[in-house]
């Protein structure tokens, strides 16, 4: 794009939402979903990070951007990793709780003990630097590299080397 | 499965697409949030491109902060409005949905129409502009070469007209309280620019291309812009201005926090507001080149920002960068 095209950039007055922005939403929506999902390991609270993700799009980009699925993954792995972050903020009872909602078990105990471990593993997510616990979030939510340097910005022959460091930076904060 | 795999492993939660766009919906309309579409996706629908809407931004902050400080003594021309310093003014979406846009309170007719074009070379950027087109001293890995773009300087006339106020808000079912008989047909005389601008893409990119892949996030947006500019200035043909003061704060739409940290601008008619909707973004103050200058970080972490004012002119660097990265860039102009 051309700079003064750049300039132009500019905002639909027209009322309802574009088609191509309802496509774009069913499209990645559960995507989003799920990225978020993998990080906050809250149902609830990862379709409003997904639902702010989508909002946050939709204001800034146009839907039909060749960029638009790279960032909404980005946004979805940075937005829930901040959402972790205040959780964390706001003490462990209440990481354990949001997690323990959304623990499927029939045995109250087993479901308790699974949600202190994810708690514990996502305390540890919360710890690491951005960029690592991104790369982390998008690689276990299915990415592959060529998607998540997309993302990132980074470059696909990093990918592996990034995400090995990553995932030993992890296992450290995990055993701390 | 991998020992990191089965830490992070979750119950695969179950999606409502549809349930979810029905709300995604309701709060777009809700909120009245307008969609972004590119400028050549619609032409029919170009009207108001982002200068233009910079600029009635930047009159209508200029407006309610410079109604703090000047007293109500009409003169023929009154300059009301000459950013000297910078402020952030954390904003909200529902401060930046539930206010009238510019246009509501009158006509906005340009005596110099803003016209961005691109231009071969900072030698020409810099004659066109008539500035000393400053550039990074050092660029961060990754990042390419620039091309420069200008905008003219530009000139408009803002009257202010009750009957359009008075529709606009019937079109919206609001009802604003009335417009005084002497800021009906005032006129504000707004002049921005020129400024020019550096895009710099992603070194490994092809002309045009952004990000390491050619898709990243900010792709579409360069790997580093940097800007200058003359600040907007904004002179009165002499409306009373505690009368447009109270009328504009008193507006619905502007929130009694807004309204509060506008009021707390020291001195408004020096100092240019710089919105930061905290919804999206996080500000600090930091020294740049010096001065002060304000850091603006996007919330999805992988955006930044500083902007400062110096000897006269604003600058700005933004990229997606890290903070680091772009206080060092904007430090290193010269």
């Amino acid at each position: 794009m051309e700079v003064a095209d750049r300039l132009r950039l500019t905002t639909s007055p027209g009322p309802g939402m574009p088609p191509a922005f309802e496509a774009l939403f069913r499209k990645e929506y559960a995507r989003v979903v799920a990225i978020a999902h993998r990080v906050v390991a809250d149902a609830d609270e990862a379709e409003d990070v997904a639902q702010d993700v989508f909002v946050s799009f939709y204001r800034k980009h146009p839907a039909d951007a060749h960029y638009a699925a790279p960032w909404l993954y980005a946004a979805a792995a940075h937005n829930a990793l901040n959402v972790l972050r205040s959780r964390e903020r706001r003490g462990k009872r209440d990481a354990v709780e949001a997690i323990r909602r959304d623990t499927q078990t029939p045995d109250p105990a087993q479901a308790a003990e699974t949600a202190e471990t994810r708690s514990e593993v996502r305390a540890a997510l919360a710890r690491l630097p951005d960029r690592s616990a991104a790369l982390l979030v998008l690689r276990y939510s299915g990415l592959s590299y060529e998607e998540i340097a997309a993302a990132l910005g980074l470059r696909q022959s990093s990918i592996g080397t990034l995400l090995r460091r990553a995932e030993d930076a992890f296992r450290r904060e995990v055993t701390t | 499965m991998s020992d990191i795999e089965d830490m992070l492993s979750v119950t695969e939660p179950k999606v409502d697409t549809e349930r979810a766009l029905a709300r995604l919906r309701a709060r777009v309309e809700g909120e009245r949030i307008a969609p972004v579409m590119r400028g050549g996706a619609a032409p029919h629908r170009i009207g108001v491109n982002i200068w233009v809407r910079g600029l009635a931004a930047a009159a209508t902050v200029a407006l309610v902060a410079t109604l703090l400080t000047v007293s109500g003594v009409a003169e023929t021309i009154l300059t009301i409005f000459e950013p000297k310093q910078l402020v952030a003014v954390p904003i909200t979406v529902t401060d930046l949905n539930g206010a009238a846009s510019f246009g509501a309170y009158g006509t906005l007719t340009w005596t110099e129409q803003p016209k961005p074009y691109d231009v071969p070379d900072i030698r020409t950027a810099a004659r066109d502009s008539g500035m000393t087109v400053l550039v990074p001293g050092n660029l961060p890995t990754g990042v390419g070469t620039a091309r420069y773009g200008v905008m003219n300087k530009t000139t408009a006339t803002f009257t202010f007209s009750a009957d359009k106020t008075q529709k606009a808000a019937a079109a919206q079912q609001r009802t604003p309280p009335p417009m005084p008989a002497n800021i009906d047909g005032s006129k504000l005389f707004i002049t921005g620019g020129p400024a020019v601008v550096a895009y710099y893409d992603d070194g490994t990119s092809p002309a045009g291309a952004t990000g390491a892949s050619g898709a990243s996030p900010f792709a579409g947006m360069p790997k580093l812009i940097v800007a200058q500019g003359k600040p907007p200035v904004v002179q009165s043909d002499g409306v009373t201005v505690e009368q447009l003061q109270s009328y504009l704060l008193a507006q619905p739409g502007i929130s009694p926090q807004l309204a509060a940290q506008i009021r707390a601008i020291k001195d408004p008619s020096s100092t240019l507001p710089v919105p930061i909707p905290v919804d999206m973004a996080t500000s600090k103050k930091v020294t740049v080149q010096g001065v002060e200058g304000i850091f603006v970080g996007d919330s999805t972490g992988l955006g930044s920002a500083v902007i400062w004012q110096k000897d006269g002119i604003v600058y700005g660097v933004a990229g997606t960068l890290t903070e680091q990265q772009v206080l060092a860039v904007a430090n290193s102009l010269h």
